[in-house]
């Protein structure tokens, strides 16, 4: 039975990410593909916590569901009739796109079932957050100040494409 | 190799600095300068960048030295290579800060957040250049590219500009979100994020028998987000486009500095990570994948199809595009011969193309202004409006041929020889025949300013020329016509470029 | 427990659908749901390579700057997304909204 209910809850999520993001990809209404966006962010979430990354987890949610998905709903509701815009230069059938993923899919499966990992690391259980402070404020405090310096200038930017003054 | 700590890293960390602080320095002077007419608020910001960039700039020549070190526990690199292109990532910034001075485009716009991004860019360019670590290169990648798509659709009123910015920033996230998942499994192969444990995890020969497909794959993953920032085929189809719709000045500074950066990244990921000095300046592979042959396929077909897209191109932008796409065929050569002279030859490339790529595009800049087009029938009959304007245009463009007497024929003269001294003369032959090629495209241009201005009816009315924009030409065309006699300083620029972390 | 290479093997399948979804939708933002499907399967390859491979925190770490740097992103996108929006309605239909400030 203890064995039985991980596998159980992995494959629940597995098909609940899988199958909303079917219906983000193939789905016609952008509202609804942003609503299966929540399950596949929240299915993502529950697999970083079954891989025992517990704060990836918490900042999935935090970021990605209260924060992208808030900014897509905001998107799609404000924009709601941008159609037929020039995106892609070349326009795809779902037929090839089909094919190109299909393909990519095969050889990313192959690869991942061929190649031997080095699986040798040790399990341990257990919060990951004061391990993942202490990288931050170490090793990564480089990447963690540039962090700051992404955040302001999206903010700036972000903050200027969407004002409506023209001269400010 | 020496690993600093973070202290001990902050010495040789000054320009990344300054660059910063003049980031918010400005964005602060934006904000009190407020209730100003438009003119001295203009005034108020350009000058701190200006200085901001300057600072940094003394600060670049004086920090490259002999020191080379893995700053923050081996996050950025500290040698010649890094150092040179800090240098040069810095004065492309100051150019194109002067170029946005005058330009009609941006004319109705306020630059203060323009400035902020290109500040911003500058300095994100220089730790992505020296990153040697798989996050960094991400997160680095990442700032240049937000804050270009941000700079290419800054006419927010514009379609063209906000269509170009769309497109880039689809292009740019579908890079690098490709680019992330390969080097998740790179990550997940060697158990490392560091280039130089990824080397070593490489060179373990159980690794590399059992890991072909991988590292195939992965490497494919990855040159789709390099490729995109280097704008080479096949990731090269947003290029065109985004020239054409950013406003020129900032298109003058998306065609050398993420470029540039793009082929920084190239080095530091494929001499860092995938291969090892082998004695003398040559350089072998580890791993099981003859990744070499994938960047040479990649250099011929960049360059042959930047320049024969070029030939039948009516708008200036949408030709200089397609010419930069060229050249960075011309620059992948250098990498793909895998050697320490193929290293000198990019950087030596690379400085040449910043001084006649931008030139190009000033002049581009200052018809604009006047005549308000970029069609090349409308640069007919410039040469009776503006002689001296267009004898420089010419300079640039023979440069960009890579004729004798100027820079850009050095240029060429280094990846050439590079590849024959590799023993690849074939590849030689391959950029001989696209240097003809790209010939004919910059000549009709020249044509077009000299022999058709006949027909204009119009009484030749002089091109004004704004003093800051005759500085610079002044400044960008000198080194083209004396390339030659410079030839002695780009050499020493050269051979201590090839300096990267783990060679003497 | 799951072995490693399931959850691989689910990542590369989401990044596929991304990919599919990317290469047929027409509609900015859907494209750009797409995008971040292949986002979040790269993080599921990070974050189970730092569980099985390394057994550290580094790729978590990695894991979090691609969120944050994710984040970014949409937001940019989306406010271009909404300037072009902007403009094309404008062309479509006269309004004085631009004017009012």
């Amino acid at each position: 039975m203890e064995t039985l209910a991980p596998k159980i809850i992995f494959w629940v999520f597995t098909g609940l990410m899988l199958g909303s993001a079917l219906v983000v990809v193939l789905g016609t209404n952008l509202v609804r593909a942003a609503f299966a966006l929540l399950a596949t962010f929240f299915s993502v979430a529950a697999f970083y916590a079954m891989l025992g990354a517990d704060f990836l987890a918490g900042v999935q949610i935090l970021v990605y569901v209260g924060g992208i998905l808030t900014l897509f709903l905001f998107g799609v509701m404000l924009t709601n009739r941008i159609y037929g815009l020039e995106l892609e230069t070349a326009t795809f059938q779902l037929g090839s796109g089909a094919l190109v993923s299909l393909t990519v899919f095969a050889v990313l499966v192959t690869v991942v079932l061929t190649t031997p990992w080095s699986q040798t690391a040790l399990v341990e259980e257990g919060p990951t957050t004061p391990a993942i402070g202490r990288l931050l404020m170490t090793e990564y405090v480089l990447p963690f100040e540039i962090a700051s310096v992404l955040l302001l200038v999206a903010l700036l930017g972000a903050a200027m494409l969407v004002r409506r003054r023209i001269d400010l | 190799m020496e690993r600093l700590d973070t202290v001990s890293s902050l010495q040789y960390f000054v320009p990344e600095i300054v660059l910063v602080f003049s980031l918010m320095a400005v964005l602060f002077c934006d904000l009190i300068s407020k209730n100003r007419s438009q003119s001295e608020r203009r005034l108020v910001i350009v000058i701190p960048t200006l200085i901001g960039l300057v600072v940094a700039l003394f600060y670049a020549f004086a920090g490259a030295g002999e020191v080379s070190a893995g700053l923050f526990n081996n996050m950025v690199a500290l040698d010649g290579f890094g150092n040179v292109l800090r240098i040069l990532f810095i004065a492309s910034s100051i150019f194109v800060l002067l170029f946005t001075v005058h330009s009609k485009e941006l004319k109705s716009v306020h630059h203060g957040e323009l400035l902020v991004l290109l500040l911003t860019v500058t300095v994100s360019l220089i730790w992505m250049a020296n990153s040697i670590n798989l996050m960094m290169i991400y997160l680095a990648l990442e700032t240049v590219s937000i804050a270009s798509y941000v700079m290419v659709g800054y006419l927010k009123t514009d379609r063209f500009s906000n269509e170009a910015s769309l497109k880039y920033i689809i292009f740019g996230a579908v890079s690098s979100g490709t680019m992330l998942f390969g080097m998740s499994l790179l990550f997940g192969l060697t158990g490392s994020l560091d280039l130089y444990e990824i080397r070593a995890a490489l060179s373990n020969q159980e690794i590399v028998a059992s890991s072909g497909p991988a590292l195939m794959v992965i490497i494919v993953l990855i040159l789709a987000g390099i490729g995109f920032k280097m704008a080479t085929v096949p990731f090269h189809f947003w290029c065109p486009d985004v020239y054409t719709g950013a406003p020129t000045p900032v298109t003058a500074f998306l065609s050398v500095g993420p470029k540039v950066a793009g082929f920084a990244v190239l080095v530091r990921f494929f001499y860092g990570g995938l291969s090892e000095p082998a004695g003398g300046h040559n350089w072998a592979m580890v791993g099981s994948v003859d990744w070499q042959t994938i960047l040479m396929v990649v250099a011929v077909l960049t360059m042959s199809l930047g320049n024969i897209a070029a030939l039948t191109q009516t708008n200036v932008k949408r030709l200089l595009a397609y010419s930069s796409i060229a050249h960075a065929g011309y620059i992948m050569m250098g990498a793909a011969v895998l050697t320490g002279e193929g290293i000198q030859a990019m950087v030596a490339y690379m400085v040449v193309y910043l001084f006649m790529n931008l030139g190009a595009f000033l002049v581009v800049i200052i018809v604009h202004n006047e005549i308000g087009s970029f069609e090349v029938k409308d640069y007919a009959g410039i040469w009776r409006r503006a002689p001296m304007l267009t004898l420089v245009m010419g300079v640039f463009l023979f440069s960009l041929m890579g004729i004798p007497p100027f820079a850009g024929f050095l240029a060429k003269w280094y990846v050439f020889s590079a590849v024959i001294k590799a023993g690849l003369g074939w590849f030689a032959v391959v950029g001989g025949v696209n240097s003809a090629i790209g010939a004919f495209y910059y000549l009709q241009i020249l044509k077009t300013m000299f022999v058709d201005g006949d027909e204009t009816p119009s009484p030749a009315k002089p091109l004004i020329l704004q003093p800051i924009y005759a500085g610079l030409l002044f400044v960008l065309v000198v080194p083209n016509i004396i390339g030659l006699l410079l030839w002695g300083y780009l050499d020493r620029v050269a051979q201590y470029s090839q300096r990267l972390l783990d060679v003497i | 427990m799951i072995p490693l290479e399931y959850y691989l093997v689910v990542a590369s399948a989401l990044f596929s659908l991304g990919l599919f979804g990317l290469l047929t939708k027409k509609n900015a933002v859907n494209v750009l749901m797409s995008i971040e499907l292949m986002f979040n399967a790269a993080n599921i390859n990070l974050i189970a390579f730092s569980r099985f491979v390394t057994g550290d925190t580094e790729g978590q770490v990695f894991a979090l700057f691609v969120i944050v740097i994710a984040a970014c992103e949409s937001a940019v996108a989306l406010a271009i997304v909404m300037s072009l929006y902007r403009i094309l309605k404008g062309v479509d239909l006269p309004e004085a909204s631009a004017l009012k400030g």
